[in-house]
């Protein structure tokens, strides 16, 4: 039984499960305990000692039941024709004997014994489903059945015939059902491997060459990226022991010692949660881009307390209400056309979001804010107002400015980005959700 | 373990049983996972919505283990200090005034700083021995000579730093004290871990727990845990009741009733002398069901509708 359970957390690690070796032997201990008897006692065993939240509980709880799953041979057959024990003449290979007398349980045995034997859990693409299943069907002797149907049909007997006919019957049953059975294990083992696949590989590709069907996994990408972020933003709220001495606390704490000093007490830094005012490029040059760059901001307002988002083209207007009250899609699909906002969605004009910033929203920025900026700096020759930057730059605590462009494009054409340089603490190329990622590292780290 | 001797962990189903006969129901789902915790000698990490019973579980396990329950309430600032033990700073500092007067017999006789160090050094250990230690729930828990069961609740408040210094309790069950070396439990404690999960827990942490999550429980075991924990209500309102709570637990609240709120209901309804639920009697009630007024008033508005579904 060892290799089947093997098998099972195989599965459960291609479908997201995280799964390590001592895990795997509690699992092994815990099914030798329970014993394999009672299907709920086992489930529930097995799910204690391998899923350990309760999103992988659900996983669990799928995976067990597709990988446990009967096979579809129905204990008796519309062929059983003849008694399991008789081996009458003519039927020569065992297989064509398990069909017509409806062994059920004979088959699901030499089918996965078969499908042990072709190595199944290596199934990773689709092309390679036909292969196994004819792998599985020859080695469960399937050829043998056909020597049976050549011989029985050259016989010229009325139960000869009705033999032959009831094992082409049966024959074709067997092939669907084989057929059905490796389409399960592709779902079990391959699809979870592939996604994984497919995920790494979105993630260094160019978000403007990204197409519409894979939006979706992006948004999941995304998400697994800002919680991430999250996590460890929460594990950093505190930074104890740096080797200062809290000398008041230190005296307060020994007192009862009399101001003995028995128990130093260390200074201990917060880390403060970033405090952010994110501003956003909507205009059509950066049309594909600018999805993510706002799924981006729409996770970054659900983990951070204190941001207020912004988008721009032609002017600048806040967003950070439609974040909170709409759902993901509808806030994208609102904020892409510029409905209901008082952004006009004209010539992108950098000089006057600045000019907007200076008049309204200048005061809001303080020593602890990071502002950062998501656009292209292309501002179609317009007057780029580099005095108002350097006036932010100056009062905020960082200016970061993330563009899609790679730097060689960067102050070609219309391009402001190179007299916008000398303004930010840092400027990134941020073309693919690696390149976001380390963004967002940065910030967090230092923040 | 002691509990071999009596047989009352031998089968998922001996345990059920024996949970319930100290007032505990447990679903298939518990059940097997205590079972499992017990011949595996692992910790169970006990997630779900609060007031489904995670603490009262290790309460439970206590009793039936007739084993004393040592708590650890976690916080954000828990340290070792506090959990694992401390060194009684007041008594040392006395025995060192003692001491320093005794000081001049102790080094009479020996001929040079370095002899009369090396005669103080052969007391100086005295001040680190187990005397002088305060122990705090986790070495309590590890010195307990029958063993014992240990709650380590609400874990996901504390720090993350107290969490990594909790693996090596959990996984060895041992701790490391500088002064005296390493502690080993005298027998192994039972150890339960509640999370409401305010935050995730590490994976090393998870990899050394069998992981419990304990839901709502469903209309069925919810009256079974009315029977168990309120007896004296009759099988048809109990019915009633948990008709009327489960109901309430698919409106859009902020907070939805407890299993410990349901069993609240219950017995003040006991005392109201109520033989039937009516929406007068519900809506008279519902504050002990429902912690706010907007809760409440978003029940009120669907009560009557709701009462005679749970009527039925």
């Amino acid at each position: 039984m060892e290799h089947v359970l093997c098998d099972l957390i195989t599965a459960l690690r291609g479908a997201g499960v995280r799964v390590s070796p001592a895990e795997t032997m509690d699992a092994l201990y815990a099914a030798s305990l329970v014993g394999f008897e009672e299907r709920e006692v086992l489930r529930d065993a097995l799910a204690a000692s391998l899923a350990k939240s309760r999103t992988e509980e659900g996983i669990f709880r799928d995976v067990f039941d597709r990988f446990f799953s009967p096979d579809g041979f129905s204990p008796t057959g519309p062929g059983a024709l003849i008694p399991a024990e008789a081996s009458p003449a003519g039927l020569d290979a065992p297989l064509s004997r398990m069909l017509l007398s409806g062994d059920a349980t004979g088959l699901s045995m030499a089918m996965r014994e078969a499908a042990d034997q072709a190595e199944i859990n290596g199934i990773h693409f689709f092309t390679q489903k036909s292969r196994y299943t004819q792998h599985i069907l020859r080695a469960m002797g399937l050829e043998g059945v056909n020597r049976d149907m050549m011989r029985l049909s050259r016989e010229d007997r009325e139960t000869s015939r009705e033999r032959v006919e009831a094992l082409k019957a049966q024959k074709a049953l067997l092939v669907e059902r084989v057929r059905d059975f490796v389409e399960q294990q592709y779902a079990l083992y391959a699809a979870p491997a592939q996604e994984a696949l497919m995920e790494r590989y979105l993630q260094d590709m160019r978000l403007s060459n990204l197409e519409q069907r894979d939006y979706e996994r992006m948004h999941r990408i995304i998400r697994k990226m800002v919680k991430l972020l999250n996590d460890t933003l929460c594990r950093r709220k505190k930074q104890a022991r740096r080797g200062v001495l809290d000398v008041k606390k230190t005296l307060r704490e020994n007192l009862a010692f009399q101001g003995l000093i028995f128990q130093p007490c260390w200074k201990a830094r917060r880390i403060d949660r970033p405090d952010m005012m994110v501003l956003c490029d909507i205009s059509r040059s950066v049309a594909a881009v600018s999805r993510f760059m706002l799924l981006f901001l729409y996770s970054l307002n659900e983990e951070l307390a204190r941001i207020r988002s912004f988008v721009f083209c032609s002017n600048l207007a806040e967003v950070s209400p439609i974040f909170e009250t709409h759902g993901v899609e509808e806030a994208l699909g609102r904020l892409q056309k510029g409905i209901g906002l008082g952004v006009d969605l004209g010539r992108t004009d950098y000089g006057q979001v600045f000019r907007d910033i200076e008049a309204r929203w200048l005061e809001s920025i303080g020593r602890r804010t990071t502002v950062l900026i998501l656009g292209d700096a292309r501002n179609n020759y317009g007057a780029a107002e580099t005095g108002i930057l350097r006036r932010i730059h100056q009062r905020a605590k960082r200016v970061i400015w993330l563009n899609p462009e790679s730097p060689p494009f960067w102050g070609i054409g219309d391009s402001e980005m190179r007299r916008y340089l000398p303004f930010c603490t840092l400027a990134r190329e941020c073309s693919t959700v690696n390149h976001l990622e380390r963004a967002v590292g940065l910030l967090v780290r230092n923040g | 373990m002691g509990l071999d001797d009596n047989g009352a962990c031998k089968t998922v189903e001996a345990v059920r049983r024996g949970f319930e006969g100290v007032g505990y129901v447990c679903s298939p789902r518990i059940a097997t996972t205590l079972y499992l915790a017990h011949h595996l000698q692992k910790p169970i990490l006990v997630e779900g919505p609060a007031g489904v019973g995670k603490t009262e579980l290790a309460k439970a396990a206590a009793a039936y283990l007739k084993k004393p329950l040592i708590r650890l309430q976690c916080y954000e600032g828990l340290d070792e200090s506090k959990a694992l033990y401390e060194w009684k700073y007041g008594k040392q500092l006395l025995y060192t005034q003692i001491l320093k007067d005794k000081l001049n017999d102790l080094i009479e006789g020996t001929e040079g700083l370095a002899d009369a160090m090396a005669r103080v050094h052969q007391y100086d250990d005295i001040f680190f021995s187990e005397r002088f230690l305060a122990p705090r729930p986790l070495l309590l828990a590890l010195q307990e000579k029958e063993g014992a069961v240990l709650l380590v609740d609400e874990v996901d408040r504390s720090d993350p730093e107290f969490e990594a210094f909790l693996l090596e309790v959990l996984s060895d069950f041992q701790v490391s004290v500088p002064e005296l070396g390493t502690i080993h439990a005298v027998s192994r404690p039972y150890v339960f871990l509640t999370s409401n999960n305010t935050r995730e827990m590490s994976e090393a942490l998870k990899r050394r727990c069998l992981h419990l999550y304990i839901p709502f429980p469903d209309a069925r075991l919810e009256q079974e845990i009315i029977r168990v924990r309120a007896p004296d209500v009759p099988d048809r309102l109990s019915a009633q009741l948990v008709a009327f709570v489960q109901q309430l637990r698919e409106l859009d609240l902020k907070k939805v009733p407890s299993v410990s709120e349901t069993i609240d209901w219950a017995r003040v309804i006991m005392i109201l002398h109520a033989q039937d639920l009516d929406p007068d009697l519900i809506r008279d009630t519902l504050n002990i069901l429902l912690k706010s007024e907007a809760d409440i008033a978003a029940a009120e508005a669907q009560l009557t509708e709701m009462a005679r579904k749970a009527m039925r």
